[in-house]
């Protein structure tokens, strides 16, 4: 065990991470030991909903600002009732972009699930979309190693 | 003769780089390989049909090299200023040729060329290339222009070999060096189509690039090759992504309901070890997909690992 202690690196993603997860499980925890603990399918999903936007927003927030789909997640975080105009907004101007562009058809709906899916990629040239997805990427499999060891750690 | 006189008064580089000095402000060494001074030799060779007068021509060389320098040091201007400025320069020297005499032609096309292969350096040191795509493309060039040496050329038809890179970069590079025209608005606007497809041409090595990089993190992506099935993995490897961290985010909320109490000391020394074992099992679950082989390669994947090169 000693061994794995020294291969901790204080200031990579993994570690702000965990710890920024961590903090906000045990606040939501502390929430829903104050209100009563109901078990119909609704409390279940909203907190399972909570969950997974504390996950998300320790991660986004432990990339910080640096990268364009850690800054849209966390605005999408932060904003959630406004978000849908906005994201509408931009992905008609997206498009409009795209038209002009010269993709052809069938990578065009690609290129669109592709934005779908990474925070904030409405409104990217194709370009730093790869980019950004290659991060994203990265960051989510941090993601799933952590809560996968959390979730094992506390289950045993 | 005139041709080897012209290579020899003509100080290029791989004769005398310290005339130059341009070790500072050029990106890659002027005398590596032959590609340049066989380019040279090309040069010399079209020369002659510009330069009538010899008496003129010691003047020309001795210009050269002050428009040289001016043009590299534009180059480095260019290249730390973005690609946009290409237009707009190409534009300076355009008015810059217009004012000068056809013996300057000659110069300022040697500068269009460097600021060239200076913004196409920028994406990641294609030089070898470049100077084999140079050098490849003027041996046909010295053939062909050697026996008839026309005096007076609209176009120089540019052949690519077998094997040859014919993209519209060393296809730009090759017309420039072989066709110093004189300057008209067709020409003028032939120019800036070909400054476009370069242009065009470095975005998209841009882009294959940053999809290398994304083949290498997906783990079943090295098979694949067309950029829509690779960006298919890629979308559905998010995809499995974005569920695994769903299914653990539910898992983590059952176990918060029943565990209240004592989530504070999480050790995070146990951190390492934890995740081998556990890891393994549960990602050969949810992504089947993906092979039972390969699960273990996505856990070695260090963050601060191999991306870093490109952010």
């Amino acid at each position: 065990m000693a061994v794995h202690r020294l291969s901790l690196n204080p200031s990579s993603y993994k570690t702000r991470f965990t710890q920024r997860f961590l903090r906000a499980l045990m606040k939501i925890n502390k929430n829903k030991n104050r209100s009563s603990t109901s078990s119909s399918f609704q409390e279940i999903r909203r907190g399972r909903r909570r969950i997974k936007i504390a996950a998300d927003g320790s991660m986004a927030s432990a990339v910080g600002s640096k990268r364009a789909w850690s800054r849209a997640m966390l605005y999408k975080l932060r904003t959630r009732t406004r978000h849908q105009a906005w994201v509408r907004k931009i992905s008609t101007a997206a498009k409009r972009k795209r038209d002009v562009g010269n993709k052809p058809e069938e990578e065009l709906s690609r290129t669109d699930d592709l934005r779908r899916l990474v925070p904030g990629g409405e409104a990217m040239d194709f370009c730093s979309l790869l980019e950004e997805t290659a991060h994203y990427i990265k960051c989510l499999t941090t993601q799933a190693h952590v809560m996968q060891s959390i979730a094992d750690f506390y289950s045993t | 003769m005139d041709p080897p006189s012209l290579i020899n008064e003509g100080s290029f580089p791989s004769a005398n780089a310290s005339a130059y000095s341009l070790d500072g402000i050029w990106p890659f060494p002027l005398n590596s390989g032959g590609g340049v001074s066989e380019s040279g030799g090309d040069l010399g060779l079209r020369r002659s049909p510009l330069g009538q007068n010899s008496g003129g021509f010691a003047e020309t060389t001795r210009t050269r090299i002050r428009n040289r320098d001016v043009s590299v040091d534009e180059s480095t201007v260019t290249e730390n200023s973005g690609r946009k400025r290409i237009d707009a320069a190409s534009e300076d020297e355009s008015s810059k040729l217009v004012s000068t005499n056809s013996g300057n032609d000659l110069n300022v096309c040697n500068g269009k060329r460097i600021k060239l292969s200076g913004s196409r350096d920028k994406n990641g040191g294609l030089k070898a290339e470049m100077e084999s795509s140079l050098s490849a493309g003027n041996k046909p060039a010295d053939q062909s222009t050697q026996p008839s040496e026309p005096p007076k050329q609209d176009y120089i038809h540019v052949r690519a070999r077998r094997g040859q890179a014919t993209d519209s970069h060393s296809l730009a590079e090759r017309v420039i060096l072989l066709n110093p025209q004189p300057i008209t608005s067709q020409n003028l606007n032939k120019f800036c189509i070909l400054v476009g497809t370069v242009v065009a041409q470095a975005r998209r090595e841009k882009i294959s690039e940053r999809m290398k990089l994304l083949q290498d993190l997906v783990p079943n992506c090295n098979k694949v090759i067309g950029k829509s099935l690779v960006l298919d993995e890629i979308i559905n490897y998010i995809q499995s992504l974005q569920r695994q961290v769903e299914f653990l985010s539910m898992k983590l909320e059952a176990v918060n309901s029943r565990m209240n109490p004592g989530i504070e000391g999480f050790p995070l020394k146990d951190f390492g070890a934890q995740t081998f074992t556990a890891g393994m099992t549960f990602s050969s679950q949810a992504t089947r997909e993906y092979g039972q082989g390969s699960p273990p390669e996505w856990l070695h994947m260090q963050v601060g690992g191999g991306f870093e090169r490109a952010a």
